[in-house]
């Protein structure tokens, strides 16, 4: 714009200016009707959809999608299309190109000019970047992903999340035939606990189908989760659960409710996963749900797998049932009948079913067409109790899972047989459900219970199977295992575990803890703790036996004179042959520990006298109590707390270091949570100033 | 459009505006006002009767100090505030519960043992055992509580 | 009594000047389309009286902050329609100053003589997108932290500068309570100041250029 130009124009505005109106009241009534609009708009937005307040921001949360305020959203979506190093280009060169080409407008665009369709220069690209804004922003909307999983509440997936993703990541892989539902409650010797007391075999129903089936948790909640809870449905009859899927409203139960149908809601795939969903492809579990009403706990079954999977699939006629007529009197035979064509109608006649029927028929009424059809059926008996046609009901997943385990039921069932192998081994000494009693190798001894939940929860299958395999000589048991002598093979000793950890979810006995402590042949230090100590004193400071710490005894004696006495013992003594037990190396191990004892007397001064105060406490200081003293459990900060607190107190039993929960922690055999410190264990002669205190009495000195 | 009818028309848009501008003003005002006031109005909710200790504390001839620590609610914080109380017995029999904050300008009076006086540091108010102004600024004696002695425990009114 | 007083005010301050060369003056006649600056005027007004109110029970610190805002949202009386104001006031700005620059785009209001109205105009349109950025991260919930987060991250993406940047923005290299409160003191003295500074000089300029006109096509273009 020139000189000229630029007063023509401010001309033309005067004369304009003069045709005008007075800004007040003309202009400003305008301007007061918009604020007013816009106030109204304002307080009915506060008022029907209020200032959003989410939940305190939490900087630990991992599962928060982070989105900007909607001004903003034009730009996070840009963000997506600038990947890498290309970032800083869409983040910051883009926007501010656009900002100072918006600032020096005026000085672009300087032609007289004024009319938008005299300037398509500048109002084209201006148009541009506004669609452009509007769609990105449009774009980011509609992408918002869905609010995140556990907000939405799956709450199956946070149950797995909780309670498995901390050891098995977002998924797991299951072998075929696996029996999810036993691996969960029971947990197995991987060290994988058993969830039977944190879960209810429901909930561990729904987290076998979720890790089956992790999908078929979504199209739940999206599909039944409005209706049902996860817990309601696992238990379900499949057929049932089948049927619901198929026959959509003409389902009873789904009758009198709004629901699509679910053939063409869903696709068959989909259906598929549901159903693995609710009813995970788990044979134990199939089986005990779905046959062992009429199969009990097992079935013989000659043929091969595929003739097994064919009779399981297509079902059929192979029972006998007695003809009722003589048995019962007209008005049962009247009452059974339409109970059994509507069990709703007669609730009372459940007690007479139940008496009658269920021995064979479980909790599965049979179905009748009439009641004269169900009459005719109950007087006559005869070949018509028809297997379920279940190949009709499962999915493939559930038919390969229940063959492998009807197959692999046959063998026997790993319980019973443990069973058996324990009343044959175990039973004389531990009494038939593990009570304990009198101990026959010792007069006046009483062997503890070993099936109180304390025992049980307390002990690996690590531990329970090397005590199995190698005895308590001590306390006069033999070793079972063949490779120290006895009869038992490592897959016997195993099988008997697994029974007594059966005993884990009902323990049969519910009595204090007994006082019989595991021999563990990890670490020479533990064998000398447990075997050793007791007769040649906790520090070698000796007792029964002779005192290690002499100079008498380590100057006398040549390695290989300790290592003969451990091998072969001393007949006329207590000081048997712990060849048999021990192997070489073991041994030797313990030669060269029982020549250490020499130095460590000289280090930590008369053991008899550890003092709490100066020995042990800054020990408990120094590595414990920055969690074992304010994060609740054991309190390892003064005397009181280190003898009375923890959820398993006494941790330390005054003269007895073995049985002393502590020592067990700072050895690392009390591999229920594991050892302690975490980390870093203390060294040698910390553990021992330790074990020598309590030994001494735990006194607080 | 005839001139007359222009200024009217002008005449009553004046007016509409100035109006809405006075409406927009009280819509502002209005709810201003409830949300500055309003919460102040609220009732101090930590009130009732709380146990102040054993009445044995209290020798008879000198005002005895006691300290109540008492949650208060204020907006979204709960805190504790010690309240601050001299018992006073001539005989063990007749008890004076006084609060020990001056009832001039609210500063905390102390005891002067030397001169049996209660002692005012801000403005030198000056009272005596029964919190009687003795000397100095304070408008009326040192303010009562009202109180309670069962089984030996005195419990004051709070609030 | 009433034209006494203003006499003698008048005589003072000169006040009747002003007020004739504000209101009184001469415009030419324009659609509604023009009431888009005045209307954005009014939601700073809005912002600047409910802000103020709300400083009266919010404390910028990670402990308080969420409670305080919560309080005021559940438990002050009208606590809900003071911060609904300034929580939709806030939205309705951005709206409302971004379509006030398309209606100057379109209608060509940036050219002479009005070229400073416009520089002045675009700062305020940086102001408010402030005034949103940092507003968002003040009630220390889920959405203004990790939205922050995320914002504030974007700052760090050039190179060289960027962590100097981000340090800077945040008042360290995380999301704190520095972070909370550099946010606030922006948020209520920095931005405001500048905001109040600009629309002071932007109305200066309005009134005294008048407001723009409608321009007319122009057939016989020089082209």
């Amino acid at each position: 714009m020139n000189e000229k130009e630029q007063k023509e124009y401010l001309q033309e505005y005067k004369k304009e200016k003069e045709k005008g109106v007075p800004f007040f009241p003309d202009i400003l009534f305008k301007d007061a009707v918009v604020s007013l609009l816009l106030f109204v708009i304002l307080v009915a937005l506060a008022y029907f959809l209020g200032a959003p307040l989410e939940e305190r921001a939490n900087p630990a949360n991992t599962d928060y999608t982070p989105r900007p305020e909607w001004y903003f959203l034009f730009l996070f979506q840009l963000l997506k299309y600038f990947p890498g190093k290309l970032e800083v280009l869409g983040v910051v060169v883009l926007p501010s190109i656009v900002l100072l080409l918006l600032f020096i407008l005026p000085l672009i665009d300087r032609s007289p000019r004024r009319h938008f369709l005299n300037r398509l220069s500048v109002t084209i690209p201006t148009t541009i970047i506004v669609a452009g804004i509007v769609v990105l922003t449009y774009l980011s909307a509609r992408e918002a992903p869905p609010p995140s999983v556990t907000e939405k509440g799956d709450p199956i997936a946070s149950l797995y999340a909780e309670n498995c993703s901390a050891c098995h990541g977002t998924s797991i892989e299951v072998k075929p035939g696996a029996n999810l539902h036993n691996i969960i409650a029971e947990g197995n010797h991987d060290g994988m606990p058993a969830w039977s007391a944190d879960l209810t075999s429901d909930e561990i129903d729904a987290l076998a189908g979720f890790i089956t089936s992790p999908g078929g948790s979504q199209l739940f909640n999206q599909n039944c989760g409005s209706c049902h809870v996860v817990e309601e449905l696992v238990e379900g009859s499949p057929m049932d659960l089948k049927q619901a899927l198929e026959n959509g409203v003409s389902f009873l139960p789904h009758a009198s409710v709004q629901i699509p149908d679910w053939n063409t809601a869903l696709s068959l795939e989909n259906r598929t996963t549901l159903l693995n969903f609710l009813v995970a492809p788990d044979g134990q579990r199939l089986f005990a749900t779905n046959c062992s009403t009429c199969h009990g706990s097992s079935l013989a079954f000659a043929g091969s797998d595929k003739e097994l999977r064919q009779v399981i699939s297509q079902g059929g006629k192979h029972l006998d049932m007695p003809g009722w007529k003589e048995q019962v009197t007209p008005e049962q035979l009247d009452q059974l009948s339409s109970y059994i064509v509507d069990p709703g109608s007669a609730p009372q006649t459940q007690a007479l079913f139940q008496e009658l029927c269920s021995s064979c028929h479980g909790e599965q009424i049979p179905q009748a067409d009439s009641i004269e059809s169900a009459r005719q059926i109950i007087e006559s008996g005869g070949p018509h109790r028809t297997m379920p046609v279940w190949g009709n009901f499962l999915t493939t997943e559930q038919l390969d899972a229940l063959v492998s385990f009807t197959r692999q039921s046959m063998e026997g069932n790993s319980v019973a047989v443990g069973q058996t192998l324990f009343s044959q081994h175990c039973a004389a000494c531990h009494g038939a459900l593990g009570e304990g009693g009198p101990n026959p190798t010792k007069a006046g001894d009483i062997i503890a219970p070993i099936s109180s939940a304390e025992y049980l929860k307390t002990r690996d299958d690590i531990t329970l199977m090397s005590i199995i395999s190698q005895g308590q000589p001590n306390f006069g048991m033999s070793p079972f295992g063949t490779s120290n002598g006895g009869p038992l093979k490592d897959d016997d000793i195993e099988t008997i575990v697994g029974f007594i950890r059966s005993w884990e979810t009902k323990p049969p006995v519910e009595l204090p803890p007994e006082v019989a402590v595991p021999v563990l042949n990890e670490k020479p230090i533990q064998l000398y703790a447990f075997v050793c100590a007791q007769c040649h004193g906790v520090a070698g400071e000796g007792g029964v036996g002779p005192e290690f710490q002499s100079v008498d005894f380590q100057s006398q004696r040549t390695d290989q004179e300790i290592f003969d006495s451990i091998n072969i013992g001393h007949g006329s003594t207590a000081m048997i042959g712990w060849g048999d037990i021990l192997s070489a190396d073991q041994i030797a191990q313990l030669v060269a520990l029982i020549r250490s004892f020499k130095q460590t007397t000289v280090s930590s001064g008369s053991p008899d006298n550890v003092s709490f105060s100066k020995g042990v406490l800054p020990i408990f200081e120094a590595h414990c109590t920055s969690c074992h003293g304010s994060l609740g459990g054991w309190d390892g900060s003064n005397y009181a707390s280190v003898m009375e607190s923890g959820n398993n107190s006494p941790v330390i039993i005054a003269g007895d270091p073995q049985a002393s929960l502590l020592v067990q922690k700072l050895f690392g055999i009390q591999t229920t949570g594991g050892s302690m410190p975490p980390g870093t264990p203390l060294t040698q002669e910390e553990i021992d100033l330790i074990v020598s205190w309590i030994a001494a009495g735990a006194a607080d000195n | 459009m005839s001139e007359e009818f222009k200024l009217s028309r002008r005449k009553f848009l004046e007016k509409v505006t100035v109006g809405i501008g006075g409406v927009l003003t009280a819509l502002f005002g209005i709810p201003a006002a409830i949300f500055v006031v309003k919460p102040v109005l609220k009732k101090d909710e930590s009130s009732g009767w709380m146990r102040l200790g054993s009445i044995s504390k209290v020798t008879p001839g000198t005002p005895t100090l006691f300290s109540l620590k008492v949650e208060r609610e204020t907006g979204w914080i709960t805190d504790q505030d010690e309240i601050m109380v001299y018992v006073y017995t001539e005989d063990g029999r007749d008890y004076a519960v006084m609060s020990n904050i001056c009832t001039h300008l609210a500063c905390r009076v102390r005891w002067i043992e030397e001169r049996q006086e209660f002692f005012c540091p801000c403005h030198n108010g000056v009272y005596d055992k029964q919190g009687t102004v003795l000397a100095g600024p304070p408008p009326r004696p040192l303010d009562r509580y009202e109180f309670n002695i069962e089984n030996d425990d005195i419990y004051i009114k709070v609030g | 009594m009433a034209t006494r007083f203003s006499n003698w005010l008048d005589a003072r301050t000169g006040w009747r000047n002003v007020w004739d060369g504000i209101f009184l003056r001469k415009v030419p006649k324009v659609n509604w389309l023009y009431t888009l600056g005045s209307a954005s005027l009014f939601i700073v007004v809005n912002q600047v009286v409910t802000g103020i109110l709300l400083t009266i029970y919010y404390v910028p610190t990670p402990d308080h902050a969420y409670d305080s805002v919560q309080y005021i949202t559940t438990q002050v009386a009208l606590g809900w329609l003071i911060r609904g104001l300034h929580h939709w006031g806030a939205s309705a700005m951005v709206v409302l100053v971004f379509l006030h620059m398309l209606r100057v785009i379109f209608l060509g209001s940036y050219k002479f003589p009005r070229e400073v109205t416009w520089f002045s105009g675009v700062v305020l349109f940086l102001v408010v997108i402030g005034f949103g950025f940092t507003g968002y991260l003040l009630p220390w919930d889920e959405k203004a932290y990790w939205a922050t987060t995320v914002g504030t991250q974007i700052a760090g993406t050039p190179p060289l500068i960027g962590d100097l940047a981000l340090r800077i923005l945040r008042g360290g290299e995380e999301l704190t309570a520095m972070t909370l409160a550099r946010f606030f003191g922006i948020h209520i003295w920095v931005l405001p100041a500048i905001l109040l500074g600009l629309v002071g000089l932007h109305v200066y300029l309005v009134i005294k250029h008048g407001i723009s006109t409608t321009p007319k096509r122009e057939e016989n273009s020089h082209e």
